[in-house]
């Protein structure tokens, strides 16, 4: 059983920092094989994870949910309500979005989300988070320099744009849906979906280009 | 706790990495470890539990272990802890008494185990919100020993709340295995209260805290 004893925590860690192996590979490994011969995983459902996460969940899901809102005003004021019962019409509820917000940019107000303290995420809805998330560099400058974190990501957001930042201290998970582009007027969903990045779900990007 | 972890505002991390691709995993054995980590294995453990084991790692390897690199330390930390497997067991990357094998799931299964898996943190609340809508708040100047989600950075500073969520799981009691609601609020920081005059006067930074953490401005 755990213990929840801290101190036993960091005492735990200092002996498996002289007595692990450097090499992360042979770390995950061991820790495999211990999983599977303690009967808590098979290999099997190892390999079923890593399918579900590079073929079938990932941002793509996010972006058929934010082209649906650009065409569907009814489904819009409901994302916007409560976006985790709105993207059950997908069913793409799930890990990390039982309390999902949608956030949206205007002309006067752009959106972006860290989570400062690990590295939280919507897993059901953006896939595997991009490893520039998880950085020191972003968890620690995304809320005190978040216009200078931005102009790296090529985005230069004029002064009268106000720039909120959401971070993801507890359960609540963020969507940010962006604004859709001049250029594609007629355009169905499914095109639609194809232009919305993930970068731009999460903040990093604001001008979405009309191309495809 | 005042850890290595709590990197909101900390200078001299230097440039992000924006171009680190699109693809969700560079090497096998992260691929691993994220599958490993979809299946819990440990029952008796909680996600707070869970974030306060790699708040508790080396502050050093911290720093410099990749994420999912964080994962298989802390996952091995939680195996020991827990006697899943003892720290001889650890270190020779195997068990002296096998189980039997679990049962192996397909991408269907996992696929619709994520969508039935979509948890639900919020309780019913014991007491009446002390905070509205509107409220201005004033955040405490110290955390709670040995967990918190009220970060460094935004201790001792008035916010305004600007929605209310009822009751949510208390992650300073759930590091230590209790279950126990408490009012959790969304409050809007201006950026000028949290860094000073030179931050951009429209800009805002928004954190979820519980009302535990909150007291009327002074």
């Amino acid at each position: 059983m755990t213990s929840f004893d801290s101190d036993k925590a960091a005492e735990l860690h200092r002996h498996l920092h002289s007595h692990l192996p450097s090499d992360p590979a042979l770390r995950v490994k061991a820790l495999e094989s211990l999983a599977i011969e303690r009967g808590l995983v098979a290999p099997e459902t190892i390999d079923a994870w890593v399918e579900a996460y590079s073929e079938h969940i990932g941002p793509m899901r996010g972006a058929q949910v934010i082209a649906r809102a650009w065409t569907d005003p009814d489904f819009k004021s409901r994302l916007m309500e409560n976006a985790t019962e709105a993207i059950k019409d997908f069913g793409f509820e799930g890990n990390a979005t039982g309390h999902l917000h949608a956030v949206e940019n205007t002309d006067a107000q752009h959106n972006m989300v860290v989570c400062t303290l690990c590295s939280c995420y919507p897993f059901s809805i953006l896939g595997m988070s991009p490893a520039w998330y998880k950085s020191a560099a972003y968890r620690s400058r995304a809320v005190r320099e978040p216009r200078a974190v931005l102009a790296e990501f090529g985005v230069f957001l004029p002064d009268d744009v106000a720039l909120r930042v959401w971070d993801s201290t507890a359960e609540l998970r963020y969507i940010v849906v962006p604004q859709r582009p001049d250029g594609t007027d007629g355009w169905d969903a499914d095109r639609l979906a194809g232009i919305v990045t993930r970068n731009s779900m999460i903040g990093t990007e604001r001008d979405l280009k009309a191309e495809g | 706790m005042d850890g290595i972890h709590d990197l909101g505002g900390k200078q001299g991390h230097g440039p992000v990495p924006v171009d680190t691709g699109d693809a969700p995993f560079s090497h096998d054995w992260e691929r691993r470890m994220w599958g490993l980590a979809r299946e819990g294995l440990v029952p008796s453990m909680t996600i707070d539990w869970f974030r306060h084991g790699l708040e508790m790692m080396v502050p050093a390897d911290y720093l410099t272990q990749s994420y999912f690199e964080k994962w298989a330390t802390n996952y091995l930390m939680i195996f020991a802890d827990d006697g899943i497997a003892s720290l001889q067991e650890i270190e020779a990357g195997h068990v002296a008494d096998p189980a039997p094998r679990a049962a192996a799931k397909t991408t269907q299964e996992v696929v619709e185990q994520v969508r039935t898996g979509c948890t639900d943190f919020s309780l019913p609340p014991d007491a009446p919100a002390k905070f509205s809508i509107g409220d201005k708040v004033l955040t405490l100047d110290h955390g709670t020993a040995p967990h918190t989600r009220l970060p460094g950075y935004a201790r001792g500073r008035h916010g305004t709340i600007i929605a209310h969520h009822g009751a949510h799981l208390l992650p300073d009691e759930g590091a230590k295995g209790r279950h126990v609601g408490d009012h959790l609020y969304t409050i809007s920081f201006t950026a000028r209260e949290l860094w000073g005059p030179d931050a951009h006067p429209a800009d805002t930074v928004t954190l979820e805290l519980w009302e535990s953490y909150l007291v009327p401005p002074r």
